[in-house]
This record gives C-alpha cells, sequence and structure tokens, in this order.
C-alpha cells in the first residue's frame, strides 16, 4: 500500500546543508497499524511531512497505491491529503471558532462530498469516537485533551482515508486516555482496513503495533514483531 | 458551512477587533464619501460659473471707468462686429443715462451724503468774476436702457410685475423698489422722464440700495427719449464658453481697435474661484488619503490576522484545502470587515457630507468673500453710476454660499468602487501570504 523507496530529504542552512533523511526505504501493507520511534530531530516529522505530501523530498519516490505523491503538482497533492490521507496532530489542530461537528464537516468538503451529506456523516463519526450529541456542537475549547483527539480522528476518518498518518497522537494525553485513543485507532484500522502510520515516543504504544520503524539522525532501521 | 459562510463567520470571530477594524473603516469610508460629495458639488458650481459668468465679456468706450472718463459711445455697427465674432452666443447693449430733477417727476429716494455729494459736485465760473463757485449737488436717479433687462436684474429680483422686453420700443420701465417706494409708484403707475410718460411694468428689488433708486428700460426706447439714437454707452458680450474667452478677448480687440476697452470677467471670476478650486484639490487630496488609510488599514488588519492563524492555515490546507479556496476565505473575511465598515461609513459620509462641504466652503471663502463684499460696496456703487447693476463679484460671493452637496447615483457608486478597491488592495498581500504558507509548517511547529 505504502512503498518508500531511498527517499532523501535535504535542508540548506547557515551552517550548511543538513541531511533530515538519508536513502529511507520501507514497506506499509494495507490495513497494517506501523509506528515510527525516533528521537527528537532524528527525522520522523520530516519523513511524516513528507509522506503527506505537505513538502517535497530531494531524491526518492513515495508510492501510495501505486501513485508516487512527491510527483503531483500541488492540487493534486491536496485532493491527495483531502481524499487518501487523515491526519492526526499531537496538539489536535482544530478549528478553534468551529464546532467538533463543523471541523470533521470541513474536511468532508474538501473530500467533496455534497453538502446536505456531511452533517450525518459528521455526526455518525463523531458518534463512532464517542461523542455524544451534546458534545459535538461544542467548540474545542469547550472539549477535553481526549476529546480534542477524538474529533481529531473523526476528522482523519472523515474521508474513508487509505492512510492515516499521526504525529505523536497520544503524546499530549494522559496514560489512561492516551491507552483509550490508541485502542481506537487501533480498532479503526482493523474495522476500516486503514493504514496507519503513527509517529510516537511511547515505546509500549510502539510495541502494541503491527511494525516499527526506527528513525536514527535520518537513516532508518525496520524492525518486525 | 461553505468557505463564503466560513469567511464571512470568521470576520466577527474576535468581536472587539472586528469592532475596532470595522470602526475604523467606517470613518475612512465616511471622510472618502463625504469628500468625494464636497468635490463633487464644488466642482458643479466651478462649472455652472465659469458657463455663466466667467464667459462675459465686457466693452465700453475707452477712457470710461466708472462713472467718469471720456470716449464716445459705441455704434451699432461696433453691436454687429461683437455679435458675428466667433464663439459670441449673445450680445446685451445698454444705455445709461440720469434723470436730473428737470428731467422726471420722480424725486430720487436716495440723498447723496458726503461720498454723492463729492461725486456730483461741480465747478462753474460766476458771471465770469473768475471767480469758481461749486453748486449745491442735486441728487439724481439712474436710468438704464438695456437689450436685456434680465442681464441687469433676474427675474426673480422683481417683486410685482414682470420684466419687459429689451427689444420692445414702448416707454415702459421697471423701476426699484425703493424708488417706487418714495414715489408711490406700483405697478401700472406712470412717470415722467425726459418729457415721456413712463409706465411702470415691474417692481424690483435687488438688494443693493444704489441700484433700487434706479429705472430700467428698453434699449430702444431710452435712446429716442433721451434723443441719443443708436448710442451705445457698454455691451456685454456672452463666450460660448470659459476656454475661449481670452480667444475672443483678442479677436474683438483685433477687430474694434483702440476705441474700446475691453475686459473679460474670466480673470475675475477665476480668482473668485481660486478658493473653490482648492477646496475641490483638497477635497480630492481628502479621498485618495482616506481611501490609502482605509485600505492601509484592513490590509495590516488581514496581515495581522493572517500571520495569527498561520497554523490554522496550515492544518487547512494539511486536510485538503487548496491555496485558492484559503484565499477566498481570508478574502471573503476582509471583503465583509470592508461592507459593514463601509456600510456604517456611507451613513455616516451621507450625514457628514453637507456639514463638512459647509465646513470647506466657509473655511476656505472667508477671505475673498470679506473682499467681494468691499469690492460690493466700492466698484459697485461707481458702476451704478453709470448704470450697471450687475456685478460679478457679490455674484460670485453668493454662489460661494448657495453650494448644494448632493449625493447623486455616480457618487454612491464611486464610494462603492473604493470600498471594493480598498478590500481588494487590503487584502492582496494576505492573499500571497497565505499562498506561502506551507503546510508542512503544522507539523514542524508540533
Amino acid at each position: 500500500m505504502l512503498t518508500v523507496n531511498n527517499l532523501t530529504k535535504t535542508f540548506e542552512a547557515a551552517h550548511g546543508t543538513v541531511h533530515a533523511l538519508h536513502d529511507v526505504s520501507f514497506h506499509v501493507e494495507t490495513g497494517q497499524f506501523a509506528s515510527i520511534i525516533g528521537k527528537s530531530g532524528s527525522g520522523k516529522t520530516t519523513l511524516l511531512s513528507l509522506l503527506g505530501a505537505l513538502d517535497t523530498p530531494t531524491s526518492g519516490e513515495i508510492l501510495v497505491e501505486d501513485i508516487d505523491i512527491s510527483k503531483l503538482s500541488a492540487h493534486k497533492q491536496s485532493a491527495y491529503r483531502a481524499r487518501k490521507i487523515g491526519f492526526i496532530f499531537q496538539h489536535y489542530n482544530l478549528i478553534p471558532n468551529l464546532s467538533a461537528l463543523e471541523n470533521v464537516m470541513l474536511a468532508l468538503e474538501f473530500g467533496g462530498m455534497p453538502a446536505y451529506e456531511r452533517p450525518d456523516r459528521a455526526a455518525k463519526l463523531l458518534e463512532e469516537v464517542g461523542l455524544t450529541d451534546e458534545e459535538q456542537l461544542r467548540k474545542p475549547t469547550r472539549l477535553s485533551g481526549g476529546q480534542q483527539q477524538r474529533v481529531s480522528i473523526a476528522r482523519a476518518l472523515a474521508n474513508r482515508p487509505s492512510l492515516i498518518l499521526a504525529d505523536e497522537p497520544t503524546g499530549n494525553l494522559d496514560s489512561v486516555t492516551g491507552k483509550k485513543i490508541f485502542d481506537l485507532l487501533h480498532s479503526l484500522s482493523r474495522s476500516e482496513n486503514t493504514t496507519i502510520l503513527a509517529v510516537t515516543h511511547d515505546l509500549d504504544i510502539a510495541g502494541k503495533t503491527d511494525r516499527t520503524f526506527t528513525l536514527k539522525d535520518g537513516t532508518m532501521t525496520i524492525g518486525k514483531k | 458551512m461553505n468557505v463564503i459562510s466560513r469567511g464571512v463567520r470568521n470576520a466577527l470571530r474576535s468581536p472587539v477587533r472586528s469592532g475596532a477594524i470595522i470602526l475604523m473603516l467606517a470613518i475612512s469610508v465616511g471622510l472618502v464619501l463625504a469628500m468625494l460629495v464636497a468635490r463633487s458639488s464644488v466642482n458643479a458650481k466651478i462649472n455652472e460659473v465659469k458657463a455663466t459668468t466667467a464667459t462675459q465679456i465686457t466693452i465700453n468706450p475707452a477712457g470710461i471707468q466708472g462713472g467718469v472718463g471720456s470716449g464716445d459711445d459705441l455704434t451699432a455697427e461696433q453691436v454687429k462686429i461683437v455679435a458675428g465674432t466667433a464663439h459670441i452666443t449673445g450680445v446685451t447693449s445698454t444705455l445709461t443715462d440720469q434723470l436730473g430733477s428737470t428731467d422726471t417727476n420722480l424725486t430720487p429716494s436716495l440723498t447723496l451724503g458726503s461720498f454723492g455729494k463729492r461725486q456730483q459736485r461741480f465747478e462753474t465760473n460766476d458771471g465770469g468774476s473768475g471767480a469758481i463757485q461749486r453748486k449745491m449737488p442735486i441728487p439724481r436717479t439712474s436710468i438704464t436702457g438695456t437689450s436685456n433687462p434680465a442681464s441687469v436684474v433676474t427675474s426673480d429680483k422683481i417683486t410685482s410685475g414682470a420684466t419687459i422686453d429689451g427689444d420692445s420700443s414702448d416707454n415702459i420701465a421697471l423701476v426699484g423698489t425703493t424708488l417706487a417706494a418714495k414715489n408711490n409708484l406700483s405697478v401700472g403707475s406712470t412717470f415722467t422722464a425726459f418729457g415721456a410718460t413712463v409706465t411702470v411694468k415691474g417692481i424690483f428689488s435687488s438688494g443693493n440700495t444704489f441700484q433700487d433708486n434706479g429705472i430700467i428700460m428698453p434699449l430702444a426706447s431710452l435712446q429716442t427719449l433721451t434723443q441719443q439714437p443708436g448710442a451705445i454707452s457698454s455691451m456685454t458680450a456672452t463666450a460660448d464658453s470659459s476656454e475661449n474667452v481670452a480667444g475672443v478677448v483678442s479677436a474683438l480687440k483685433n477687430s474694434l481697435g483702440d476705441k474700446v476697452d475691453i475686459t473679460s470677467q474670466q480673470e475675475e471670476a477665476q480668482n473668485s474661484l481660486a478658493p473653490l478650486e482648492n477646496i475641490a484639490s483638497l477635497a480630492l487630496t481628502g479621498v485618495i488619503g482616506a481611501a490609502i488609510a482605509g485600505a492601509v488599514i484592513i490590509l495590516l488588519s488581514m496581515v495581522m490576522i493572517v500571520r495569527e492563524r498561520r497554523r490554522e492555515i496550515g492544518v487547512i490546507k494539511a486536510i485538503g484545502g487548496t491555496n485558492a479556496k484559503v484565499i477566498v476565505q481570508f478574502m471573503t473575511e476582509a471583503l465583509t470587515l470592508t461592507i459593514i465598515g463601509g456600510i456604517i461609513g456611507l451613513g455616516i459620509g451621507v450625514a457628514a457630507s453637507g456639514p463638512m462641504t459647509r465646513s470647506l466652503v466657509d473655511s476656505n471663502t472667508n477671505t475673498p468673500t470679506t473682499g467681494i463684499a468691499h469690492q460690493a460696496g466700492g466698484i459697485g456703487s461707481a458702476r451704478g453710476f453709470t448704470g450697471g447693476f450687475r456685478q460679478v463679484s457679490s455674484q460670485l460671493a453668493t454662489n460661494f454660499k448657495t453650494i448644494n452637496s448632493t449625493l447623486t447615483p455616480q457618487i454612491f457608486a464611486s464610494s462603492v468602487g473604493v470600498i471594493l478597491l480598498i478590500a481588494i488592495v487590503g487584502s492582496a498581500i494576505p492573499a500571497w501570504s497565505i499562498a506561502r504558507v506551507r503546510p508542512a509548517e503544522v507539523l514542524r511547529t508540533e
């Protein structure tokens, strides 16, 4: 489903060229829940940016369902992000002046769903991640961290993406809530047959995923369960 | 909710900040509208004055100034030459004279006073003794024969009766209000002048004490009564536009030679109009300044908003929002703020345009108006002595006070155009800034 071949990303900095990623290659099957672990500055975020078509690689290819997303035009990359990718952020990144329901509907709008279908679909998703009707109408500031992350997950799932990229999805939550969120993601990957690639510091969580990749100084080592 | 409704909703996301932006924009737009109204009203007045007063050319016998001097009457042949000159649209011929106590049964309504006595005294030798005596001056009544009575007293100054036909040869007259009161004259009354009976057709009130002691008759009638057939003491020619006045004056000087003095009111009108032109210029500067201020307000506000919401822009792009959608959303936000500010501003502008125009006119025309008032009392009396009632300066002074500020559909459309321009200029740079936000930034700040 996801194949990365010889991916390299370099940045020009004041002190010279920075090799954020060097010759990274790996493969994740459809429906697998994979994790990437590594220290700060190891290149985890850069890798996630490239996989999400938020940035372009210096060299190499990223094949999602056999399409090299790094070669797509900016407009097609937007469409790819809207329909094929779901993002889950550590700080949730919900739009503050929109309700939970509207945040999910926003993703549905970008995914091209007709306006009249969006409220039902968004409500159903939020219900699935455990938000009550009343909570769905709240703005993010009136939701707990765990609830906000659930909204973020619902938003990521909105357009039935083939790949969900999660950046420290439990990093901002207490351990109990973090476990619940992880379990939710895990069950979704199973029920929706969605591929999930999560960046995490938490080795316990990484240990429960189908595959684990370790990044060190921009170079990847592959581990198997 | 779509991109437009999100933009509209975002515009009111922070009520206090949005309120402040809207208020500043409203003041800016209000100022634009008020200045546009002021400029338009003043320009209309300038054009009106240029089309009327500034197109007149006065032709007098050479050597005459006020009621004194030398020179021979103008002739019918000269009138023909003037009337046939290119760009002349009309000629008014005037003959002025005075009615002494032996010429009429009327009693002048004016007492001479020290100034009048000085003007009318004359010297004579007494019985060949060589001794010079000064005779006691006698008040006289000025009488004007004109081919166009409206050029001397406009119809709105006629308080009873009706104006007279300048081409008539009947013994009919318009009589000044104080002279009529002094002699118990009313419409239909008669009086004697140069041995003939003259019928009063109308009473006028010019607002000038000297003029209201005068009589206006048809030119031919006065020429006959005074036994001066064909005599003309002054001509007023009207050019088709103020732009052609200088050329017409030059052509008339060539064709009439040095027997006449030709003066145009263009320069006087131009000088008198200078304050109005200053106001028009000031108003235009105000329009530009206020529009720029409005654009800068919305520009800085939107730049601040975009900077503040970089992460949000990154998130929207990360979840599939295109540059175009984000830009449209923020432009809608800017447009909403501008339109709300614009609507309030138009209200402010409508309310403020009248007082602002009056204030601008008053503050810029105080000095010239005072000067004109002085001229009306000084030169006016001298000119009145020769029978010319009309005074450019006093007319302009009155004109300045009658500038009406009017909000026309064109001005309204211009204001709306300025508002849209403000919104577009104000959101162009933020839009460019939005396009440069890379969605990857949202992850880098994690």
